[in-house]
């Protein structure tokens, strides 16, 4: 009963949607192909724009999930470490190890560089 | 046509209008800026009226085709001194400037409502490249990297990397001469590679400006220094606003289009120059590029030069200069920063020579090598600088180019003076008038 519920809802919400998006649209003409061309101020292009993209910021995401892992798991350790005693700490220790050659990569690629 | 809710509510909004630029064009535009009732937006997408304004060139026809055909549904032309193309029906001309906002925003509210029929097209409703049923399995194409989709390769890497050693797709694809962060008419055919300009070359240069009237008569016989000196600020200010829109800092570009079109001899740059500072626009890191050599500085002449350390300067060879004490002012960057700042000193400098000789009743000595606010007029005006893009830009970030490129003024100089204007729109362009220019 829950799940046709469930069904139900995503249905309306869908049938809402689609509604709200073709009641605007119902008088307008279909987009002709020179409509459609990118605009390049009456330029033209030979490709597609679909092309690898040199993501700048990438560096600096990989830093900040680095940082990010590393807290996740200090949390749960911090409540488990009094029991688990010295094993806990070495086993944080190579946790770090292994992420810290994260963030010497990081280094060697520039991330603390600010451009 | 039925016209719904949304289509009444949007006729009382201000008109969005993409201006196409032909020759002279960039009047109206300034013009239309601070006209309250206008939107100037940058891309047809976002237009309901193209403004052709200033007559266009026949090698830029196709283009212009091009631009009119993108605009969405309902859209109407407007054609400002320019003769509409035949086959187009129900297009006005307008010929005076002052006429111009009304006549945008009534084709605007009509078209909203209704009262017009929104403009045909001119190109056949076809692909660019034929696509349908190409391909072993009418995929669109053949080939090893999954064919031509919809009749267009995919990017590829075909060039060596310039800059990381990150070997991305090479992008090439032609822009203008519409295109808003150009100069009015320039087109160039671009590669890049990610967000880094492989390589340009600049197909069609800018169409020649055409200088206020006071330095052609400046060639002919002397004039007031303080009147030379104010045309030579505000086309400054002109550009500065042009810079700044380009920037994102629309509130400020038009506070330096206002103070152009109302500068006299009591106007002052410190709160232009302060609001500037504290906008952040010196420390954008797209004006910390843009270097140009000595060789290259000297090829562009004026501001370019004297930003770069140069202090050439016809203005030291006048008497009447002389007598103001006057003295070329320079910076030690040469990039795009320091272009900037060499502006606002030039325009500050100007405002003083002005109110100097204006007191003193200076007027202007030589007239056969005078100094243009584009560089130095001798034998013949400054020419078309659009060539040394082709050398500097390369290897520039595409936001570094576009700056780069705002801060230049490669136009060459038109050996005509600034055209025919009535008595009305010469009071709205130098001073402003009415409720349209504050």
């Amino acid at each position: 009963m829950e799940l046709l519920t469930l069904l139900i809802v995503l249905l309306l919400s869908l049938g809402a949607g689609l509604l709200v998006q073709w009641l605007p649209m119902r008088h307008q003409p279909i987009a002709t192909y020179p409509q459609r061309a990118p605009f390049l101020g009456g330029g033209t292009p030979d490709s597609h724009a679909w092309s690898r993209y040199h993501v700048r910021y990438y560096p600096m995401t990989l830093l900040l999930i680095a940082f990010e892992m590393e807290m996740m798991f200090m949390y749960p350790w911090a409540v488990v470490f009094v029991e688990k005693g010295m094993m806990a700490v070495m086993e944080m220790g190579m946790f770090l190890a292994i992420l810290s050659v994260g963030i010497v990569y990081a280094w060697r690629e520039g991330v603390f560089k600010w451009q | 046509m039925a016209v719904n809710w949304l289509r009444k509510l949007a006729s009382h909004k201000r008109a969005p209008v993409f201006p196409v630029l032909g020759k002279q064009g960039d009047k109206a535009l300034r013009y239309l800026a601070l006209s309250p009732e206008i939107e100037l937006v940058d891309s047809p997408r976002h237009a309901s009226v193209l403004l052709i304004a200033g007559e266009v060139p026949a090698d830029r026809l196709e283009p212009l085709r091009r631009v009119h055909d993108q605009l969405p549904d309902p859209f109407t032309t407007l054609w400002f001194r320019n003769e509409p193309w035949p086959h187009l029906e129900n297009v006005d001309r307008i010929d005076d400037l002052t006429d111009l906002p009304a006549a945008l925003t009534k084709a605007h509210r009509e078209l909203m409502t209704g009262q017009r029929d929104s403009g045909c097209r001119i190109l056949s409703d076809r692909p660019p490249n034929p696509w349908k049923g190409e391909g072993d399995f009418g995929q669109g194409g053949e080939g090893m990297m999954g064919g031509v989709p919809y009749g267009r390769p995919m990017a590829m890497n075909m060039q060596e990397d310039i800059s990381d050693g990150l070997t991305l797709d090479s992008l090439t694809f032609r822009l203008g001469p519409f295109f808003m962060a150009f100069p009015p008419g320039m087109a160039a055919e671009v590669t890049l590679q990610g967000d880094l300009v492989q390589s340009w070359e600049t197909q069609l240069e800018p169409y020649p400006q055409r200088l206020d009237a006071v330095f052609f008569n400046a060639r002919k016989h002397p004039v007031p220094i303080a009147e030379i000196e104010l045309a030579r600020a505000r086309h400054h200010l002109q550009r500065l606003y042009h810079a700044l829109h380009l920037a994102g800092l629309e509130a400020l570009s038009l506070s330096s289009l206002r103070l152009a079109h109302g500068l006299s001899t009591s106007s002052t740059l410190d709160g232009l120059r302060r609001r500037l500072v504290r906008s952040g626009f010196f420390h954008l890191a797209a004006v910390g590029g843009g270097l140009l050599n000595t060789e290259q500085a000297r090829q562009f002449g004026g501001p370019a030069a004297r930003a770069a350390g140069l202090a050439d300067d016809l203005r030291s060879h006048d008497a009447g200069y002389r007598r103001l004490g006057f003295s070329p002012v320079c910076q030690n960057g040469g990039g795009v920063s320091a272009r900037w700042k060499q502006i606002l000193d030039e325009v500050e400098q100007s405002l003083m020579l002005a109110r100097q000789a204006e007191r003193d009743e200076v007027y202007t000595n030589d007239v056969d090598c005078i100094e243009t606010p584009r560089g130095p007029w001798d034998e013949q005006p400054p020419e078309d600088a659009s060539a040394i893009l082709d050398e500097i830009l390369p290897g520039l970030e595409w936001g570094d180019a576009l700056a780069t490129i705002a801060s230049l003024d490669i136009a060459a100089v038109a050996d005509r003076g600034g055209g025919t204007q009535s008595p009305g729109e010469s009071r709205a362009v130098q001073g402003g008038s009415g409720n349209v220019v504050k």
